[in-house]
């Protein structure tokens, strides 16, 4: 299951990556660095939805006292 | 405008310096606040008003520079280029934080209970220990607040997890009215942004009293309260001084500073929001989750 997370994490971080690099190289005409933040908004959404999903089906459960 | 070969010099300026006096004495102060002093805690108010003051003031110059037209392509890049660094040491400020977090929780507090090569460390020290994580029952707490229990994730976190992912939204939307010249639109996105920032902040402030006055967990709950409101007392601090910023884009927006092809301003601040958002994201799964 972490390794789930994980590679949805590596997803969003090169969405925010990339639109940092849009963000440097392009002028301020081009829509690369929207369209590259609009898939890091999307793929967080989908993340957090996925781990209700998960909380729900009882894969994961948060971190409590032992 | 002037062209890429002029080099824009600018006056001289007392915002630097009133900013490292701000942050001196905000620094200085916390830290003796932390000591029960009293004129700490005034000399951190102080500081945190003179850096509130500077942000607004250094912006405000800037702006202004920018819409009389003194700033030149070579100007914008440089900007590009501190953004660059700027980002840069955020990324390395919160590797930092969660470095922290990740040393004493995998490999530290497992040493203290025997693990690895450590087994006599274990035995000689506090042989009863065993390695759990959230660490609340430690191995001598004579120096340490014991916390009666933690934050549950599925309380306020999960909210502000939800909080913060909509803001992200909002901001999108006003960055695509942005491109579309859709001023209503970016407005609107922006205003949308700025109370969800709020919010998230109104929240996290609700949770550390909470946690404070109810659970006992505080920043001397040994390593799990210090990790814990460090990361999330950190990342705060940057919601915050996104919200300033946000703010100050709203005021440009409805200016009508922005332009399709001129917001270099707007896509730093839009940028700087979803770094931080990203960063509570990898909170919310290491600190509330895993």
């Amino acid at each position: 299951m972490n390794y789930i997370i994980l590679i949805f994490f590596i997803f969003i971080i090169y969405s925010l990556a990339s639109a940092l690099y849009y963000m440097m190289k392009d002028g301020d005409g081009s829509k690369r660095m929207v369209k590259a933040l609009t898939l890091r908004v999307g793929i967080s959404i989908a993340l957090f939805l996925f781990i209700l999903f998960s909380f729900w089906m009882g894969w994961i459960k948060p971190s409590g006292v032992a | 405008m002037q062209s890429r070969l002029d080099y824009f010099v600018p006056d001289g300026s007392y915002w630097p310096i009133l900013g490292s006096i701000g942050m001196a004495a905000l620094l200085g102060g916390f830290a003796s606040s932390l000591h029960g002093s009293l004129v700490g805690t005034i000399s951190m108010i102080l500081g945190f008003g003179i850096i509130i003051f500077m942000v607004f003031g250094w912006i405000g110059q800037v702006i202004q520079e920018s819409e009389t037209g003194t700033y030149n392509l070579q100007v914008d890049k440089s900007f590009r280029i501190g953004m660059a660094w700027f980002i840069f040491s955020e990324v390395m400020f919160f590797a930092a934080f969660f470095g922290a977090l990740f040393y004493a929780r995998q490999l530290s507090v497992p040493w203290l209970a025997g693990e690895g090569n450590n087994l006599y460390t274990g035995e000689v020290l506090w042989p009863e220990f065993k390695s759990v994580w959230p660490l609340i029952q430690m191995p001598d707490a004579s120096n340490f607040t014991v916390p009666k229990g933690i934050i549950e994730a599925w309380e306020i976190p999960a909210i502000n997890t939800l909080t913060l992912l909509t803001s992200g939204a909002t901001l999108t939307y006003a960055h695509w009215s942005l491109m579309n010249k859709n001023r209503s639109g970016l407005i609107g996105g922006l205003i949308a942004t700025i109370i969800l920032g709020i919010i998230f902040l109104g929240l996290q402030a609700f949770e550390y009293v909470e946690a404070y006055q109810h659970l006992d967990l505080k920043l001397t709950s040994g390593i799990y309260g210090s990790t814990f409101f460090m990361l999330t007392g950190f990342h705060g601090l940057h919601v915050t001084l996104g919200t300033i910023m946000l703010i100050a884009i709203l005021m440009r927006a409805i200016r009508g500073h922005f332009k399709k092809d001129r917001h270099f301003g707007f896509e730093a601040v839009a940028w700087y929001w979803h770094f931080v958002d990203v960063v509570w994201l990898g909170l919310f799964i290491v600190v509330y989750w895993l």
